[in-house]
């Protein structure tokens, strides 16, 4: 990434406000923003900074903040740099702008984060269920979803330890596992 | 899907007539579903499918530890698992700041290069099923099996090598195996002529490909297309030279590129490819002799690791694409959060559904391999 480009970049970020730039490394930045001002601050990086490819859209529940941390993942094929937005959304009711209309990929990413997390995109062409389309739960990615209490409470665990073997065991032979790692 | 589930594309009444590929079906690859809805032999809407392969890795992922997520991340993608372990590491050696020995790296790029090599000839070999040749798939699974009795010499593992950790790799490389790598090096090279003539530059092939699936460039940066199919609509791009990670800034190597945009162009671009990755594996076999020392750095008790509180986004260029893994740590035994992004993620869904509309029925499978979907990564 060239020097003068480095700070026309420096430039165009101050211009918005409450957003913090940090330079990870020579290709990667980190910008901190506000959730209000994302939408203008990605329409700023692709059409005046060429970051045109929108590589991943990140969700992290935050749950003891009570807040969803989205991050865009930009890249540019001029500078060959990086740029993770981060923004954070309250997690209550979780509705968010689409950015669709910008990066036609992010539809794939939202329709995800909306199915695993609940977050809605407000302006995304297709909400449907996509993957978990038989799932009628909450949304599973969510950190209060515990999947090992669902299986439980759903499922039944085979028993492993038929009589044949129980007797087997008296006499000595078998599989030897502890009492406490029977399920 | 349940029958109760099942809705029609929401398309005006009229004689056109839906059709269900997959979810098993010789022209999907996978277990992954597309429904078309046809005028006659031509496509007028799609819709993909997907979910019959979700296991949920992400969540997996979360309440197992750092060094127990290895065994878990090549199962995303079957075809070309090896990217899946090192992109997984880099991203932890960046929150941790682990020095990876020079040595490991360079056996890191040649196991990626074997598994890109296996992908490609498992991937043109599919191609070839779809326009009715089936000698290709059987040849390029043949030679794909020597390979992976490399992959067994070196790792263990045929399929699922679970070679890489944080910080380097497990084992040092086996005696000979070097030479026997080279040996099967000159075989494959010996074959692509024998590649071409059966199927590259196959009349048969040619005519069915040509003009199918065909994007411009600006469609393809728009719907954010990676790798093959990307370079195959004449852009230079690749991560391995422009995002350079391990030691590919110290290795000499083409991108090919092909100006058509159709699925020949991106059935060209992975022949091309081939060569080269042959080229990177020979520049391995001589410069991993000169390099001693250790093939990994010391890392905690590997049960016991609590991995730095941060984030990290690590991008490999895997043989489909780009792939990135979003890792977030708060410090503890488990990862708390892992993003996958599969490399043809957005082919599968998004572009396939776009390049379909207007092809002809027959070649819908075409265009799906010609993509090199890989439904596990949709569904992870």
């Amino acid at each position: 990434m060239s020097k003068e480009l480095n700070l026309w970049l420096d430039k165009l970020l101050s211009d918005i406000e409450s957003v913090k730039v940090k330079r990870k490394s020579s290709r990667r930045i980190r910008i901190d923003v506000e959730s209000e001002a994302l939408p203008a601050l990605l329409e700023l990086l692709q059409g005046h900074a060429s970051y045109v490819h929108l590589s991943a859209i990140s969700c992290v529940d935050w749950i003891d903040e009570d807040e969803f941390e989205l991050v865009y993942h930009l890249w540019s094929y001029e500078t060959n740099s990086l740029v993770s937005a981060h923004t954070r959304i309250a997690r209550e009711p979780g509705i968010y702008l689409s950015i669709y209309d910008l990066y036609e990929p992010a539809a794939f990413f939202e329709r995800d984060i909306h199915e695993m997390f609940g977050v809605y995109f407000e302006g995304s062409p297709d909400m449907e269920k996509f993957i978990l389309t038989e799932w009628d739960g909450p949304p599973p990615m969510r950190k209060e979803f515990d999947s090992e209490a669902f299986v439980n409470q759903t499922f039944e665990w085979e028993n492993y330890r038929p009589q044949w073997l129980k007797d087997i065991e008296e006499e000595g032979g078998g599989i030897t596992t502890r009492p406490e790692d029977v399920r | 899907m349940r029958p109760e589930n099942y809705q029609a594309i929401n398309q005006p009444p009229s004689n056109e007539f839906e059709l269900n590929f997959g979810p098993n079906h010789p022209g999907i690859e996978g277990n992954y579903a597309f429904r078309v809805r046809l005028n006659g032999d031509v496509v007028t809407a799609a819709k993909a499918d997907a979910g019959y392969l979700h296991r949920g890795f992400e969540k997996l992922m979360e309440g197992r530890l750092w060094i127990q997520n290895i065994a878990l991340v090549p199962r995303i993608c079957v075809p070309d698992p090896v990217p899946m372990e090192v992109c997984y590491s880099l991203a932890i050696e960046e929150l941790c700041g682990l020095e990876v020995p020079e040595r490991a790296q360079w056996i890191r790029v040649m196991q990626l290069e074997m598994s890109r090599l296996a992908a490609h000839l498992f991937a043109f070999g599919g191609h070839a099923a779809t326009t009715g040749m089936y000698t290709p798939s059987f040849w390029g699974v043949a030679d794909r099996d020597l390979i992976l009795d490399r992959f067994e010499e070196l790792t263990g593992g045929r399929v699922y090598s679970i070679y890489n950790i944080p910080g380097g790799v497990r084992r040092e490389v086996p005696e000979g195996f070097l030479g026997r790598m080279s040996n099967l090096l000159d075989y494959l090279e010996s074959r692509l002529p024998d590649y071409d003539n059966l199927f590259f530059t196959n009349q048969v092939f040619i005519r069915r490909a040509r003009d199918v699936g065909t994007m411009t460039q600006e469609q393809a940066l728009k719907w954010g297309v990676t790798g093959p199919p990307l370079r195959a609509t004449g852009l230079e791009f690749d991560v391995r030279r422009d995002d350079p990670y391990l030691v590919y800034d110290q290795i000499d190597f083409d991108i090919p590129t092909e100006p058509g945009g159709d699925a020949l162009s991106r059935n060209l671009v992975r022949r091309s490819e081939l060569q080269q990755s042959i080229r990177i594996l020979r520049q391995v076999i001589v410069r991993l002799p000169a390099l001693k020392g250790p093939v990994r750095c010391p890392i905690p008790n590997p049960l016991a690791w609590n991995v730095p509180a941060g984030e990290s986004y690590a991008r490999v260029e895997s043989s489909k694409g780009e792939l990135g893994y979003y890792v977030v740590s708060t410090g503890g035994d488990k990862p708390y959060r892992v993003h996958v992004r599969g490399p043809s993620s957005m082919h599968a869904v998004q572009v396939l559904e776009k390049l379909a509309i207007g092809a002809r029925l027959e070649d819908v499978a075409q265009i799906m391999f010609s993509l090199d979907a890989c439904p596990p990564e949709v569904d992870r």
